[in-house]
């Protein structure tokens, strides 16, 4: 593995590690327990007129710093983009001023129907000029760079002509947008696609990476499934601790999305990923 | 080389068409094959609309019983979604309840979307401000004849045929289903959101009398004129002010205007 690079070429800041923020766990998250420095919101969850939802949000924009993170952009859809969800995602932005806003290297929809899913893409050049040219345009009306993270896939396509990695690699560079590695999404399309974890985190920029996922998964008959129901598996943390490695110091949070356990579980695995990044920051440092 | 556009539309088709054919595009390879890895997409399409609907029609739920889960895949089936938000695909539920097949026939399942929905949507509709009984108390008394209330923009008035609120209110709070009651003629549901609470309650027919002229914009001496065809005169003002407390109470009237 390279030398760890902590320098960012931008000014966003470092924010430790947090969680995905959710209804399950607002009333005991109020509470501010110890170690959860960030959370992250799902902005499509907040993108409503009025009521609860926004009054929570409130609350926890009190508390904690809070990133953005969308599943309905679809930077990758032949559709062209939607000009209310961009009006509505901005106006979230400018009352959040969130750290950062993310959403997923993948399409939604297409013809005007929506699959609300994170659909993989062809990794071909046609690609890659449609998908940077859309980032631009949303980092323009968003007057801000953004983060896109890499899916969990089930297909791959005849025609790619790149792997998965150069093609995140090159729309970062291209669009000159920065990435949030999900290391849970890179272990299970490596194990669903049978290519190598490690050679996916080598091919991907270190100065591009502003943040990293965890999650849980489901190991189906053939393939895993990413279903964040359950904890980390080790496979995972083996990864992360290589993304480290490789990255060096970078925000990093758990998603949980079904089978809530108790907040102090979530907590604890935080508590494990720290254990396993601090001690080799420290050595790099 | 499939363009990226015909690429997207057959997997549209393949993950929308159980029975569509597996698109050539889809590689195939000893870890599994093309059907099974789109099976993963057909599969997680239908799970999430039907959890999105479970989600905003509890009370659906609870007078459909057995037959709920089947009624959400004809819809599924029957209406691609088409919102960014998957939080909208139930917009459409309640009007499919009342032209398909068998359900058309059991106008409470399509007046008890009805209700759920008009609950989803208040959930979370623009916040509002209210008036109070001292803002109302300081018009003076000439001015009365000529005021006209405004309402609440996120208030909604169903019609109803049967004892719908009362299985949303079984719903609510995990009780078992009530006995379905129908109405010998259609009855009002009020539905409305106070601060970050939704309400809903059925009108008594003289209050929805009132309450639907005050919403059409006429004015107090016309809503006073039309209560008393129910009530004589003087019961009539009796009543009136028992609404209008109410309404204030509720948060029903953003405010009004004079002359």
């Amino acid at each position: 593995m390279a030398t760890p690079v902590t320098e960012r070429p931008d000014a966003l800041p470092y924010l430790g590690y947090g969680l995905g923020l959710r209804v399950e766990h607002y009333e005991t998250l109020l509470a501010q327990p110890a170690g959860i420095e960030w959370l992250e919101i799902v902005s499509e969850n907040y993108m409503v007129h009025g009521g609860l939802p926004l009054v929570w949000l409130d609350r926890f924009r009190e508390r904690y710093p809070l990133v953005m993170h969308g599943v309905s952009l679809s930077i990758g859809s032949t559709d062209p983009l939607d000009d209310d969800y961009l009006a509505r995602l901005a106006a979230l932005a400018e009352r959040v001023q969130p750290a950062w806003v993310s959403d997923h290297l993948c399409w939604t929809g297409v013809q005007g129907v929506n699959l609300h899913d994170l659909m993989p893409l062809p990794y071909t050049e046609e690609a890659l000029d449609h998908v940077a040219a859309r980032v631009q345009q949303v980092q323009d009306r968003l007057k801000r760079r953004i983060l896109l993270e890499n899916v969990s896939s089930y297909v791959s396509f005849a025609d790619s002509q790149l792997s998965e990695w150069e093609f995140l690699a090159e729309v970062a560079e291209r669009a000159d947008c920065l990435i949030l590695l999900d290391i849970n999404n890179v272990h299970v399309s490596a194990m669903n696609h049978g290519f190598s974890a490690l050679d996916y985190l080598r091919g991907i920029p270190v100065p591009r990476v502003q943040q990293f996922h965890l999650a849980g998964y489901e190991q189906g008959a053939q393939l895993i499934i990413d279903t964040h129901d359950a904890p980390v598996s080790n496979a995972v943390w083996d990864l992360y601790t290589e993304a480290v490695r490789r990255f060096g110091r970078v925000s990093t949070m758990i998603e949980r999305d079904d089978d809530f356990p108790p907040l102090s579980e979530l907590v604890l695995e935080l508590q494990h990923a720290r254990a396993l990044a601090e001690p080799l920051l420290r050595d790099a440092a | 080389m499939t363009s990226l556009q015909a690429l997207q539309q057959q997997m549209l088709q393949a993950v929308l068409t159980g029975n569509a054919p597996i698109p050539a595009i889809v590689r195939d390879d000893g870890i599994a094959d093309a059907r099974s890895r789109l099976a993963i997409y057909r599969h997680g399409y239908r799970v999430r609309l039907r959890d999105a609907l479970k989600a905003e029609f509890a009370g659906l739920r609870s007078m459909a019983g057995q037959r709920f889960d089947t009624m959400l895949d004809k819809y599924i089936g029957a209406h691609p979604s088409e919102h960014y938000n998957i939080r909208w695909y139930g917009a459409g539920l309640a009007a499919f309840l009342g032209y398909a097949h068998p359900w058309r026939d059991q106008p409470q399942l399509a007046d008890m979307a009805r209700l759920d929905w008009a609950i989803s949507v208040a959930f979370d509709a623009a916040d509002e401000t209210s008036a109070n009984m001292a803002e109302l108390s300081a018009v003076p008394p000439d001015a009365w004849p000529a005021l006209r209330f405004s309402l609440q923009q996120n208030l909604h008035v169903l019609d109803c045929r049967c004892n719908i609120d009362a299985f949303r209110r079984a719903a609510d709070h995990d009780r078992p289903r009530p006995r379905l009651r129908r109405f010998g003629q259609a009855r009002q549901i009020l539905v409305w959101r106070k601060d970050t609470t939704v309400h809903y309650r059925r009108l008594d027919e003289d209050e929805w009398h009132v309450l639907g002229a005050a919403m059409r914009g006429e004015s107090f001496a016309e809503l006073c004129a039309g209560l008393a065809g129910h009530h004589g005169e003087t019961v009539a003002m009796q009543r009136m002010a028992v609404m209008l407390q109410g309404w204030l109470a509720a948060g029903l009237v953003r405010g009004w205007t004079l002359g």
